[in-house]
Parts: structure tokens; C-alpha cells; sequence
């Protein structure tokens, strides 16, 4: 019955977004860079290196983390893997952020001591005397949405994202059962406070997912960038009980759309049949090949078949 | 740990006499209710003055339809209204008040999709996600969702335990069927997560403080099979479990259910040293609760 949810949602969809409040660029650019293990030291300089590539100022600011920490499962690769977490502090403290925030709502679990301690993120905090913020239990503040792809008009927000300079999205590249693929724009879904909308976020689901994605996103407060932990994904009945895969890449950005684009091409899914990533392109950024600059690696290089569920085997029909 | 817990509560209570989430954010129902509860189990004169202003928290932010909001500003919800029923069960607020926010949740329930939403998908040949019986209805977490197991659980909780004060005919309905309702979403091999068992064919599994909480909402069943499985299930996962709010859960469950927790109480010790749960004010108040008698004031 769920799964009828986006199906609903995506039917009751009207196109609609404050014009005034969005300037689509003409075009974007996305970094591809090959990233073999997590175990190799050279994951902070690689990710360093990626954020140059965009020309982003970080002295001096607060850079708010937001890694996918849905649920763990030891034998599966639910999460953006603690290793990628680690080195992103890394990378954004040597370049001069005043603090650096891991903030999450895990969209199932509510035990936060459990995710962060069994994923490894427990120590990463520790060690390097980061916040983490359950962003389920922060204060909030309400807002009105930008566009209205559902019928929610308003939405709550963490405090802790108006309090932050730069909110960087650190997904898994997944597959996904409700959504297709979840990737930065959907990792989003963490800030929606649970203990507002619950557990698993079911009001978004109610609301349409398709929609809410774009809603969320479309109407956040602040600046982000993307950050895609490609080294191991996730295909098959993502975002939980999918199988491994292997791709040993980071996909970096500061076009959610377009980085989510260029994910979805790596996992040799047409961005197109994505259902928030075609709606997203028409207001939010970009979508299309020959709008996207592709820089580092060749996406062909690192290009894999992710397997899909039967219900989104549109996806596998490439258009470009 | 036990004086180091209640020493971190004590310093973390607002000045408005709640607490929020962890020390210094603002106070919010679920936190205030668990506290007062754990301060309460301790049978002290001491802790008076901050249970009385917790107390006196709870009754300034319940709505007038006597439901109450998880936290300032946000929507009224069943499940904090159900916690706060919990907490103010066994104190000196008026009775009325309590009926009032007992018949609020017996007006809530958890959606269910349309006639129309399900001939949709009845057409659009897709197979069935998910293998649950959608027209058992409990509590969602917020209004016009579905139910799921922890908002049930202590909207059961709440209402067994104010039952005389309602309409038997109205609570025997709802409890009967969110009973039902949460058998219907037990895990195979016994448990319960949020609410799903299995998704595409592929089980999910349980999740230890949820189990927990499902089991005192079925307390009055315990000789049911699904209860003794899913009591078995929470003790092999409280062997491993290592949090303060699973612990606390699986303690307070297990107490209810007479099982000895001395193995447990000695792990909540223990990972307090280690983790002090990230500051998190409700794993501390459970491991309060966990530590003596505070199991009691979960019986039914």
C-alpha cells in the first residue's frame, strides 16, 4: 500500500513555485572523483580537493554535515559510511570553517546512541570533538514552502539549520523503493523533524514523496553543497535491504539536481524517469547532459548497472 | 549512575520547570513526562520542588481540548498527549483534565487509504509493497498518517490505564483493535520495529526499545504467543543491545514481564560511563526508572 503513496502524490501535483525566489543557472557543474576504498588516507585531500573545484569560501563559516543515518544493519550499507564523514570534517576544518556539525533525523531508528555508536560515527564525533544534533528532537521553527508540489504550504524546521552557513548533503548512492534513487535531494527527508512529522516521516510519505522532496528542497534556508558516498552503494530494494555495490567513487557539487543527475547516470538510471529530479529540473537546477560540466573523472569510467525493483524498471530506459 | 542521572536532570531542568531534549534546548512534553515519571519512582521528598514545577510544565502547555503539543508551537499530537496522561496518571491534576485528554485521543486515529487510493492500486498491477492489514487502526505520530507501533503503544498505555474514568464501550473498541493492530505488525520471528514487517518480501527486523514499548502496551496479555515470542526475541536482542533508551526500554518491559534485569541494570551502568547517552534526557530518565521501582508505573 505504500508503495502507492508516491504514485498519489505525483497525481495530485500542480507546478507551481514562487518564480521570484529561484534563478535556475544556465548551467552546473558536477565533480566525479574516483575514490577507491574507504580505508585510503587520501579520502580528505580527495574531498578537499573536490570542494576547490567549486570555489566555495569556507573561513569562517559554519558548515552543517548531513550524513544518511537511517537504520543499521551490519551485514548491509545502509549509511554514508563514517570513513567519507570523517574526512569531510577534515577537509572542511583545514579550510578554515569555524565549526563543523554532524546533524541527522534518522527516518527509522529513534535510538541515536545505538545508530551513531554501531555505524562508527560515535567515535568520529568523539575523536573530533564535533556536535552531533539530532535533528528529529531540535527546536523548530515553522516556514512557509516555496512551492507547493503537495499540500503541505508549510513545514517545520530544525533551528539548527538557520543557525548554519553551509548545509552539506552527505548521501549513500542507493537505490530506492519509493523513490527510485536516494540521493542528495532525497537524503534532505533527515532534516524534517520526527518528532513533528514521525517516524518513518510518514506525514512526507502521506503528502507524496515525489512532491515533498521537492518542497523540502525548494524551500531550505541556506546554501549546500553535496557531498555522494559512491565508494560502496546500494541497488536492488534500496534504501535498506539492498545489495552492495561497488563503485569507488565521490560525486561532489553545488547543483543538487545536477549532482543527483550525474549519480543517477553513474548507476546507469536515466534521471529522467526520476520522478523529483524531472520536477526539480524545471525550477531548482539542472538535469540535462549538455547542461552539466562534467569535471575530475569520466562518469563512463566508473558508470555501473545498479539493479532496480521491478516497479522502477522504467528507470533502465537511457534516453542520454 | 544512579545519583550521577539524577544529578544531570536536576542541573538540566529548565526554568520553566520542562526539559527539553538534552540539557539546555527547550522543554518539550516527551522529555518533561519521562522525567517526572523518573523523579516521581524515586520516592523522594527531595525531588518535590522539581517534580512539582514539572508538573505544573505539563499543565500550562496542555491545550484547552486537553490534548497536548510534543513541543512549543507544534501541532497537538496523540502520542504526547498519551505521555503526559502517563506522567500526570497518579498526580494531583484534575481528574477532568485527564478525561478531557483521554477522549481527545479517542478522537484521533491513524489514516487509512481511500476506496479510491486502493482501487488505484489495485489496477496499477504493482506488487503489494508491504503485507499489513491497513484497516487496523491505532495512533499515527501526527494527524492524518498512518499508525505505527510506538504512538499505539503508549496511546494504549495511557488509555488502560485511565480506562474507568472513560466511556468502556468507546476504549474497549479502540483498544481492542489497536491491540489487533499491533499483533498485525509483529515482525516474523516475533518484535516490532516502527511499524513494517517486512517491505518487498524482505523481513525487517526488531527493533529492541520498540518491542519494549509494544509489550507493556500488551501487558494484560502476556500469555498470548505473540507476547511470549516477542518477550524471547527482546531478551536474546537486550544481550547485545547497548544504548541507554534500548536498555531502559528492555528493563522496564522485562521487569513488567518478571524477568530478572540485574544483567541489564549492570550494562545501563555501564554504557552511562562510556556514552552518558549523548546527553539525552530521555535514555537518562529510563535508566532512572530502570535502576529501582519505576517499572510500577508502567503496570496497567
Amino acid at each position: 500500500m505504500a508503495s502507492l503513496y508516491p504514485f498519489i502524490g505525483a497525481c495530485n501535483q500542480e507546478l507551481r513555485w514562487e518564480k521570484s525566489a529561484y534563478t535556475k543557472p544556465k548551467s552546473s557543474r558536477v565533480a566525479v572523483l574516483a575514490a577507491t576504498s574507504y580505508a585510503t588516507n587520501g579520502l580528505k585531500e580527495t574531498i578537499i580537493r573536490g570542494i576547490k573545484l567549486f570555489g566555495l569560501e569556507i573561513s569562517g563559516k559554519r558548515v552543517l554535515l548531513k550524513p544518511n543515518l537511517v537504520e543499521f544493519d551490519p551485514n548491509g550499507v545502509i549509511n554514508t559510511h563514517p570513513a567519507v564523514i570523517e574526512a569531510a570534517i577534515d577537509a572542511f576544518k583545514t579550510l578554515g570553517a569555524r565549526e563543523v556539525i554532524v546533524a541527522e533525523g534518522p527516518g527509522h531508528r529513534r535510538d541515536n546512541e545505538y545508530l551513531l555508536s554501531a555505524s562508527g560515527l560515535y567515535d568520529v564525533v568523539k575523536d573530533h570533538r564535533v556536535t552531533y544534533v539530532d535533528l528529529n528532537t531540535d527546536e523548530v521553527r515553522l516556514i512557509q514552502l516555496k512551492s507547493s508540489f503537495t499540500s503541505l504550504k508549510q513545514l517545520y524546521l530544525p533551528e539548527t539549520l538557520f543557525n548554519a552557513d553551509l548545509l552539506v548533503s552527505m548521501p549513500k548512492l542507493k537505490t530506492h523503493h519509493w523513490a527510485g534513487v536516494t540521493l542528495s535531494m532525497k537524503n534532505m527527508f533527515g532534516v524534517v523533524p520526527g518528532a513533528i512529522y514521525g517516524w518513518p516521516k510518514n506525514a512526507l510519505h502521506w503528502a507524496g514523496i515525489v512532491g515533498s522532496i521537492v518542497d523540502i528542497n525548494s524551500s531550505l534556508p541556506l546554501p549546500r553543497f553535496a557531498i555522494v558516498d559512491g565508494i560502496v552503494g546500494m541497488e536492488g530494494d534500496g534504501p535498506l535491504q539492498g545489495q552492495r555495490k561497488n563503485s569507488g567513487v565521490l560525486v561532489l557539487g553545488d547543483d543538487l539536481v545536477a549532482v543527483d543527475a550525474t549519480a543517477a547516470r553513474l548507476m546507469t538510471i536515466e534521471p529522467r524517469q526520476v520522478k523529483y529530479l524531472e520536477l526539480a529540473e524545471e525550477f531548482l537546477g539542472n538535469l540535462e547532459r549538455s547542461n552539466i560540466e562534467q569535471i575530475g573523472e569520466d562518469v563512463e569510467r566508473f558508470r555501473q548497472d545498479f539493479k532496480v525493483i521491478e516497479k522502477f524498471s522504467n528507470l533502465k530506459k537511457i534516453v542520454g | 549512575m544512579l545519583d550521577e542521572a539524577i544529578k544531570v536532570l536536576k542541573r538540566s531542568q529548565n526554568s520553566d520547570g520542562g526539559w527539553g531534549a538534552i540539557s539546555g534546548k527547550q522543554s518539550n512534553t516527551e522529555s518533561t513526562a519521562l522525567v517526572l515519571l523518573a523523579l516521581r519512582s524515586l520516592d523522594d521528598s527531595v525531588q518535590k520542588p522539581a517534580t512539582e514545577k514539572a508538573e505544573q510544565w505539563l499543565r500550562n502547555s496542555q491545550n484547552s481540548d486537553g490534548s497536548w503539543p510534543y513541543g512549543a508551537g507544534a501541532k497537538a499530537a496523540s502520542w504526547s498527549t498519551a505521555l503526559a496522561i502517563i506522567a500526570l496518571h497518579d498526580s494531583s491534576i484534575d481528574v477532568e483534565r485527564l478525561v478531557r485528554s483521554g477522549n481527545w485521543i479517542l478522537a484521533q486515529a491513524g489514516s487509512k487509504p481511500g476506496i479510491l487510493t486502493k482501487l488505484i492500486l489495485a489496477l496499477s498491477f504493482q506488487k503489494k509493497a508491504v503485507h499489513l492489514n491497513d484497516d487496523l487502526i491505532g495512533w499515527s505520530w501526527t494527524p492524518e498518517s498512518f499508525s505505527w507501533v510506538e504512538p499505539t503503544s503508549y496511546c494504549l498505555l495511557a488509555l488502560k490505564k485511565m480506562k474507568s474514568w472513560l466511556s468502556a464501550t468507546t476504549v474497549k473498541e479502540r483498544v481492542e483493535q489497536a491491540e489487533l493492530m499491533i499483533y498485525d505488525r509483529m515482525c516474523e520471528g516475533g518484535g516490532w520495529n516502527y511499524g513494517n514487517a517486512a517491505v518487498y518480501g524482505d523481513p525487517l527486523w526488531p527493533y529492541p526499545d520498540i518491542t519494549a514499548l509494544a509489550l507493556i502496551a500488551l501487558q494484560d496479555h502476556r500469555e498470548r504467543n505473540q507476547n511470549q515470542v516477542s518477550l524471547e526475541v527482546l531478551e536474546k536482542t537486550a544481550e547485545t543491545t547497548n544504548s541507554g533508551l534500548a536498555l531502559g526500554w528492555s528493563s522496564i518491559c522485562l521487569s513488567l514481564y518478571d524477568r530478572d534485569i540485574s544483567e541489564l541494570r549492570k550494562r545501563l551502568d555501564q554504557r552511562f560511563a562510556r556514552t552518558k547517552f549523548l546527553g539525552e534526557t530521555k535514555p537518562i530518565a529510563l535508566s532512572i526508572l530502570a535502576a529501582g521501582e519505576g517499572w510500577r508505573l508502567f503496570r496497567v
